[in-house]
């Protein structure tokens, strides 16, 4: 098997506040071209796990490598450079309301270009292409000079991907992309993460709240519960018995279509 | 105090002689000391306090004058000492609340009468000469048989705040502090006055209705003087607000040093809001000169806007979403880059609708601040209201309640926009 594109080994973080133990010595590896579905209750360090990996969080122990780089040993500007290449895409979206999808958009190039120019919010004309590229591969182009807030929440996540593909990433972490949509919509989303996944060879690593997405649209799945690695594995192994293990004795099964 | 360690001195035979045994001996020593002495105090402030008010009111309404006691003063000291011995020993006392203790025998049942009268008399063997406290535990304790234990609520049916002594004894305080407020400040002469003397201010209603029209001009030249110290003052602020907010924010003020500066900055600022800007005027006068009216308004609007635009601006950094900021900080994007596109977005528009709101308010200061001696509107009508000039008054303040009224619409209007 070939060299794996993330790993990551005995990962623990400790909350300071409240003591909390979001992720327990938890250790996987993910191969290049992945989908790595993580399911778990809320609660079980789901968010916590995704942004150690790009260090938005700092890991209390434990060590992540991500395509042979060891990056809890980068500095912060080294790290900074290296996020370029990980887009990450959130449950509430976190556009900038007030400001138009384009210039969204154009924030996920600001990693690329220099400081002073972004702060004039100026991009280069290459990156203004791209980002209509990007808005016409998500289907929002007649929006790109709408405010973000005038849009629906599928169209916020649409722009939310079209950011994180303009980083030309190869890791693309999704804490529930999902979560705030409507099944209908959270199928089109989560095709275009897909796509994303198929098309562009980006690795993913998504959080998914119902086991019947992740069954869907994931090629592996890792549960985690209370912090623990409680299961890792494909998607057809999660049978009744793995299922109550992992949401608890009382947890039905829902149905997403 | 190392964990597992007992709250009260160990019963049974006193430990052997040890190290250990004398620092105990000190330690539950002072804990006794400062917990009898704590209620002790309590209780006799409560007294004194309710005593006091009383005899005032009772004075001031009997005979006019201001006096707090209607016996000696030496008969006051004793009997504040023995209400609080009686409170304490017969019932739950205002100290024994706030310390949530009460006094139980010691196998934990209600006290008899008996152990109770022992306790006040022994009270007055332990707690008033303070030393024999030292000994665990204090001579009235032992000597009764009762203790003071954390409170228990178990079995007991709970009143309604008017029918306990604390909430009978905080009505009786307030309602005592009220009269006594309203007899200070208001007399029944002042009453019938406010009534049999409104026909004086007819002058000054009529001034309003017969402008004198040759001071339009001068007025006007005021007036502007006072938006313009509003807008000097302002724009200084703002200068140094944006930036002082920055560090006065919780949130982005993290570790020991961030911490510190944001507190010294948090607490100066609080300090120089609560003095009123026209207190601040006349500080600023005697320091730059009388001749310098209008630059002594403009300095006293710009210290107490400051302080007020910091506290404003960096409660709104401290409710900004973090999930922006990680989103940006995710694509690789540095601190100034992170502050441009996560923050700035959130904050600009509130900022400004805040400087619209102090400009607005600087602008009815700038009147009041006219008044001490501070330059523009304000110092007008001050000299027209002296010298009795009610006809040039009455225009100067029609004149400021159409400049009020126009800022207020406009500075609504703006912010209504912003929002
Ligand atoms: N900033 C924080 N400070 C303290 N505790 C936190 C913080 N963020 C999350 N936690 C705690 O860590 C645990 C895992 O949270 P999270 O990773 O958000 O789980 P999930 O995304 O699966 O819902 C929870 O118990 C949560 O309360
Ligand atoms: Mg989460």
């Amino acid at each position: 098997m070939a060299e794996p594109y993330l790993v990551v080994e005995h990962l623990t973080k400790v909350y300071e506040r409240g003591h909390v133990v979001a992720l327990k010595d938890v250790s996987f590896e993910v191969q290049k071209g992945e989908f790595l579905v993580i399911i778990g209750l809320s609660g079980s360090g789901k968010s916590t796990l995704l942004r150690c990996i790009n260090r938005l969080i700092e890991p209390t122990k434990g060590r992540i490598f991500i395509d042979g780089v060891e990056i809890t040993k980068l500095s912060p500007r080294q790290m900074r450079k290296f996020r370029r290449k990980i887009g990450m895409i959130f449950q509430h979206f976190n556009l900038i309301k007030r400001a138009t999808v384009m210039t969204n958009v154009l924030t996920g190039r600001l990693g690329y270009n220099p400081t002073w120019r972004t702060l004039l919010g100026l991009f280069p004309r290459s990156d203004r292409e791209l980002a209509l590229k990007n808005l016409e591969r998500v289907g929002l182009l007649e929006k790109a000079y709408v405010r973000a807030d005038e849009l629906s929440g599928g169209q916020q996540q649409r722009v939310g991907i079209a950011r994180a593909l303009m980083q030309q990433p190869e890791l693309l972490l999704a804490d529930e992309p999902v979560s705030a949509l409507d099944p209908a919509t959270s199928h089109s989303v989560m095709q275009y993460i897909e796509q994303m996944n198929r098309e562009d060879g980006v690795t993913v690593l998504a959080s998914l709240h119902f086991l019947s997405l992740a069954r869907r649209y994931g090629t592996r799945i890792i549960a985690l519960r209370d912090g623990e690695l409680v299961f890792d594995g494909l998607p057809e192994e999660i049978d009744d018995r793995k299922f109550k293990e992992i949401y608890g004795e009382e947890a039905e099964e829902v149905e997403v279509r | 105090m190392p964990p597992g360690y007992p709250k009260v001195y160990p019963k049974g035979k006193p430990r052997r002689m040890s190290l250990d045994a004398v620092a105990d001996f000190f330690y539950f020593g002072f804990r006794n000391l400062r917990k009898q002495l704590s209620i002790a105090v309590l209780d006799m402030g409560a007294v004194a306090v309710l005593w006091l008010l009383m005899n005032y009111v009772i004075i001031r309404f009997s005979t006019g004058q201001i006096g707090y006691t209607l016996v000696p003063w030496w008969i006051f000291g004793v009997g504040v000492v023995e209400a609080a011995a009686l409170w304490e020993s017969f019932g739950r006392s205002f100290g024994h609340r706030v310390e949530r203790l009460e006094l139980r025998r010691t196998d934990g049942r209600e006290p008899t009468l008996k152990q109770r009268v022992l306790y006040w008399l022994l009270w007055h063997v332990s707690v008033l000469p303070l030393f024999p406290l030292l000994l665990v535990p204090s001579p009235h304790e032992r000597g009764s048989g009762l203790e003071l234990r954390p409170f228990t609520m178990e079995g007991r049916v709970p009143r309604p705040w008017w029918r306990t002594s604390t909430g009978i004894y905080v009505a009786w305080l307030m309602g005592a502090a009220l009269t006594a407020a309203i007899s200070v400040t208001i007399s029944w002469e002042d009453l019938v006055r406010l009534f049999t003397r409104a026909g004086t201010t007819a002058k000054f209603w009529r001034s309003f209705f017969s402008p004198d029209t040759s001071i339009i001009l001068k007025t006007i030249r005021e007036l502007v003087v006072t938006v313009f110290m509003a807008m000097t003052a302002t724009s200084f602020a703002v200068l140094v607000a944006v930036p002082l907010s920055f560090l006065a924010a919780r949130n982005l003020m993290r570790g020991v040093v961030g911490r510190f500066i944001y507190t010294v900055i948090r607490v100066t600022m609080s300090i120089i809001r609560s003095i009123e800007p026209v207190v601040w005027a006349i500080f600023f006068l005697v320091w730059v000169g009388a001749k310098l009216a209008p630059f002594a308004g403009v300095l006293a609007l710009f210290v107490h806007s400051v302080s007020d635009l910091t506290k404003l601006y960096a409660e709104r950094l401290e409710s900004i979403d973090p999930g922006l900021i990680e989103a940006i900080a995710a694509t690789g994007a540095n601190r100034l880059q992170i502050l441009r596109y996560a923050v700035i977005p959130q904050i600009v528009n509130p900022y400004i609708s805040f400087t619209l709101y102090r400009w607005d308010i600087n602008i009815r200061m700038a009147t009041v601040v006219g008044m001490v001696g501070g330059g523009g509107i304000g110092q007008a009508l001050f000299f027209y209201l002296t010298g009795n000039l009610w006809k040039q008054a009455g225009t100067v303040m029609l004149f400021i309640i159409a400049l009020v009224w126009g800022i207020d619409y406009l500075s609504a209007k703006l912010r209504a926009k912003l929002a």
